[in-house]
């Protein structure tokens, strides 16, 4: 049985296939298109996975959308009439926005693709969500929570998962609906400190570690706990269920003073910059005081010990340490994509496993389902530019490589299939030297090109990672996908600079050897060299762009910035002039 | 040339500080996208000459992009806060679109470097205007300068590029390329007229035929307590529905 997932129209489209129950290939559309975010109807991520798999359309028995478009415009249209007259610079941009496209999907996949109509099926926004966290974690039972900006009209689902072999059930029992969202919530905040929607979230998390959760109360004013254990946002201080403009209101600004313009640094000596910090703090406190109830409620109500966790706010690693650590659950599951891109894997395995009741089977548990990196073609424009290449052996690559991240030097690093979803996870990274903090001032300046108050991401073998790294209960799995946020141990902080953040914590990915052993055999040769088994890990791409995928984009990237080695497969490249590094010797 | 119709206009623009720094701002985000496409350019060229000169000149707009991204943060960060939102001017700075959302394929290295050249020689044309409109601000003065000797050279190897490898049809690809930019002036043109219509016409039934829904709408509204609602279990064989 053949079925591909879309998943389109709002932020981070995406495709996937599954073939008799087995993912072939997923990939993002920006990752193809090389536009950020890219929400396009992801024609050339379908094309790609089919390709993959070498079928045609025609053979495909479903293609699945992962959320209902006339529930969707269903929960416009109401909203629009529910802030009647208010709404009334909105409702042209909203209705002719849904009704040029996004309200014709079953007749867009049947035209762009040529299958009939009758093949096309359609998931709930949020069951995409809770197919895509349960049915890829090695589990057979859990608890399963999503949270986002909003679906349909839900934003918020709690529900069980079962599976095994007498068949697959996913049931959602309840649901907190627009325009109360927790994602909307915070994404408002993200809008107010002066970052990008869908994309500054991060630096809201990063940017609280340096403020004190003062405005707490004022933001407990805003998102308020409902008797029944829920919440509830207090509409007066939201612009968005009115106006595309702005997400807050002019009482929302009276609370937390002016909102911070995009172009203003973030000056921590300056009052403003302290009121931004604060403010970041208290809304990542809040929203984490609400996400370790409800998850707390959620273990009491079903006594199981696992929890799924899907939907953009479980790319918040702070909070889902938190849950981890406190609401009861002894392991959280989060998928390498839990965002709307792994929405389109999550609709076609629903469809799988409920809709057709295939039989279930463990889901591979790793995130490289994109398109493989072919290396061949690095040794020619190595040639014709005049940068030193070489084709080594395994060995050799391990070494050498390892011998110059102790020299200081920025690789970068793209290994087999990419990852699927936002986060680097050793496919297409920048490894560096975690140790000195100049180390991360550089990469700051000469190749990510943003702001100082951001942490980098360390990876660190699974047999050391509890060494430096203080991992709850579980936490070692949550590190599988990068997405906990734990302390570094406090006699380390000091010689892991670069990854520590101010408050003494890294966002960790734990490596085990199974998923990624060439990187994992690079940790270990960089850990003989230096004593410690830990990169610095960022994502392989510059600022506003997406994250490298094939050769050709890791060579243009690489030249555009200050990196010093590009590593393909087994493929090196040099900068010019540069020399390799002396071999060190192994000190453990 | 438009820049030069419109010069009195551009005179009062390049003269009000919140203007003047939002149109730098504008300026830095279109040459950074710009970079982005020339870069694609260069990962999907086959030509290694072309790969090198496209690699340089992403870095240059990357480049232009930060001294217009700094230079109008400094103006915008020094206004009182209150001037910070200046009115929008898009229409006023025709300046750099990017590659006017150019699709970069493989194998379009003749029609990239003729839409480049173009594009780059209506930038410097424009930027001239300004440069020379900013007497009063020599540090503004001094990016439009820096980024008018790149403008020189980028609009100089896209020509020299495109003569040799199409040696016989550059001409006709440069006319072609300016039909193109007539053609997508004109879609903007009409894309814009068609929104305001639709707009004028979805706003009139918004206050026709809606008071009556809404009504009925906000009542249902009260009626819903906030918190958690129990969910039914839908049936699988919903999923062949939209709604």
């Amino acid at each position: 049985m053949k079925i591909l997932g879309v998943s389109a129209h709002y932020h981070d489209s995406a495709a996937a296939l599954l073939v008799d129950g087995e993912p072939v290939g997923a990939v993002q559309e920006e990752r193809l298109s090389r536009r950020k975010n890219d929400a396009a109807f992801p024609l050339s991520a379908i094309e790609w996975c089919l390709d993959e798999a070498g079928i045609e359309p025609a053979e495909l028995d479903a293609v699945v959308f992962y959320e209902r478009p006339m529930l969707k415009f269903d929960r416009i249209l109401t909203s629009a009439l529910r802030a009647f007259p208010w709404s009334w610079r909105s409702f042209p941009k909203a209705i002719k926005n849904t009704l040029g496209e996004k309200a014709w999907v079953r007749g867009l996949i049947s035209s762009q693709l040529g299958v009939p109509g009758k093949k096309v099926l359609f998931t709930e926004h949020h069951q995409s969500h809770a197919a895509a966290a349960f049915l890829t974690a090695p589990t057979r039972e859990a608890a399963i929570l999503t949270a986002d900006g909003v679906g349909e009209w839900a934003t918020m689902t709690a529900g069980v998962g079962r599976r095994g072999p007498e068949g697959t059930s996913i049931a959602i029992d309840r649901e907190i609906r627009f325009p109360h969202s927790l994602g909307l919530f915070y994404s408002t905040f993200t809008a107010f400190l002066g970052f990008q929607v869908n994309e500054g979230e991060y630096k809201v998390m990063g940017l609280a570690s340096y403020g004190r959760p003062r405005f707490a109360d004022q933001v407990r004013r805003v998102l308020w706990r409902t008797p029944d254990g829920g919440f509830a946002l207090n509409l007066s201080y939201f612009e968005f269920q009115t106006t595309a403009e702005r997400s807050y209101s002019s009482r929302f600004v009276d609370l937390f003073g002016p909102p911070r313009s995009p172009y203003e640094p973030i000056d921590l000596q300056t009052e403003d910059g302290r009121r931004f910090a604060d403010i970041a703090a208290s809304v990542q406190l809040v929203l984490e005081d609400v996400l370790v109830d409800i998850a707390t409620d959620l273990h009491r109500r079903t006594g199981l010990s696992d929890l799924c966790l899907g939907g953009g706010v479980a790319l918040n690693g702070v909070a889902n340490a938190r849950i981890l650590r406190e609401s009861g659950f002894s392991n959280l599951y989060v998928p390498p994509a839990p965002g709307d891109a792994g929405c389109a894997l999550g609709a076609a395995l629903y469809a799988d496993r409920i809709f057709f009741g295939q039989p279930d089977r463990p889901f591979p548990d790793h995130p490289f389902w994109g398109p493989k990196i072919e290396e061949d073609a690095l040794a020619g424009w190595g040639a014709e530019d005049g940068l030193p290449t070489e084709r080594l052996s395994e060995r050799e690559l391990i070494e050498q490589v390892a011998d110059e991240l102790v020299d200081g030097r920025i690789v970068g690093w793209m290994d087999g299939r990419s990852e699927f979803g936002p986060r680097s996870l050793g496919a297409r990274s920048i490894l560096a030297a975690p140790h000195a903090a100049e180390m991360r001032d550089r990469l700051n300046r000469d190749i990510k090109y943003r702001e100082e108050f951001r942490p980098f991401a360390p990876v660190v073998t699974a047999e050391a990672a509890d060494r430096y790294f203080d991992l709850s209960e579980g936490g070692a799995r949550l590190g599988r996908f990068m997405s906990g946020v734990f302390p570094v141990r406090p006699q380390w902080r000091e010689r892991l600079g670069a990854i520590t953040h101010v408050d003494g914590t890294a966002r960790v990915q734990v490596l085990a050897a199974d998923m990624a052993p060439r990187l994992h055999a690079l940790l270990k040769a960089y850990g003989r060299r230096s004593g410690m088994p830990v990169l610095l890990n960022t994502s392989f791409n510059l600022a506003g762009e997406p994250i490298v995928n094939t050769a050709a984009e890791g060579y243009s990237t690489f030249r555009r910035c200050g990196m010093d080695l590009l590593v393909a497969g087994r493929t090196v490249m040099r900068r010019r002039h540069l020399a390799p590094a002396a071999r060190s010797e192994a000190t453990a | 040339m438009s820049s030069f119709i419109l010069r009195p206009l551009q005179f009062l623009v390049w003269n009000n500080l919140a203007l003047k720094a939002r149109n730098l701002l504008r300026f830095a985000e279109t040459e950074a996208d710009g970079g982005r496409d020339i870069a694609r350019a260069a990962e999907l060229t086959s030509d290694p000459v072309l790969r090198r000169l496209f690699l340089r000149h992403a870095k240059d707009e990357q480049r232009h992009a930060e001294l217009f991204r700094r230079r109008g943060a400094e103006i915008m960060l020094a206004l009182p806060p209150d001037a910070r939102r200046a009115t929008n001017t898009d229409w006023l700075t025709p300046g750099e679109r990017g590659l006017d959302d150019v699709k970069v394929r493989r194998g379009g290295d003749a029609p990239l470097l003729a839409f480049l050249h173009l594009s780059e020689k209506s930038a410097a044309g424009d930027f001239a205007v300004y440069r020379q409109l900013l007497t009063q601000d020599p540090d503004t003065r001094a990016v439009f300068d820096e980024i008018l000797r790149d403008e020189t050279y980028h609009m100089n190897y896209t020509l020299a590029q495109l003569k040799r490898i199409e040696p016989v049809k550059s001409r006709r690809r440069l006319w072609w390329a300016r039909l193109k930019r007539l053609w997508n002036g004109y879609l903007r043109l009409a894309g814009a007229l068609a929104g305001l219509i639709s707009g004028v016409v979805l706003t009139l039934f918004y206050f026709v035929i809606l008071p009556l829904f809404a009504w009925t709408a906000k009542r249902a509204e009260q009626k819903e307590p906030p918190g958690w609602r129990a969910v039914e279990i839908r049936d699988p064989a919903a999923m062949k529905g939209q709604y």
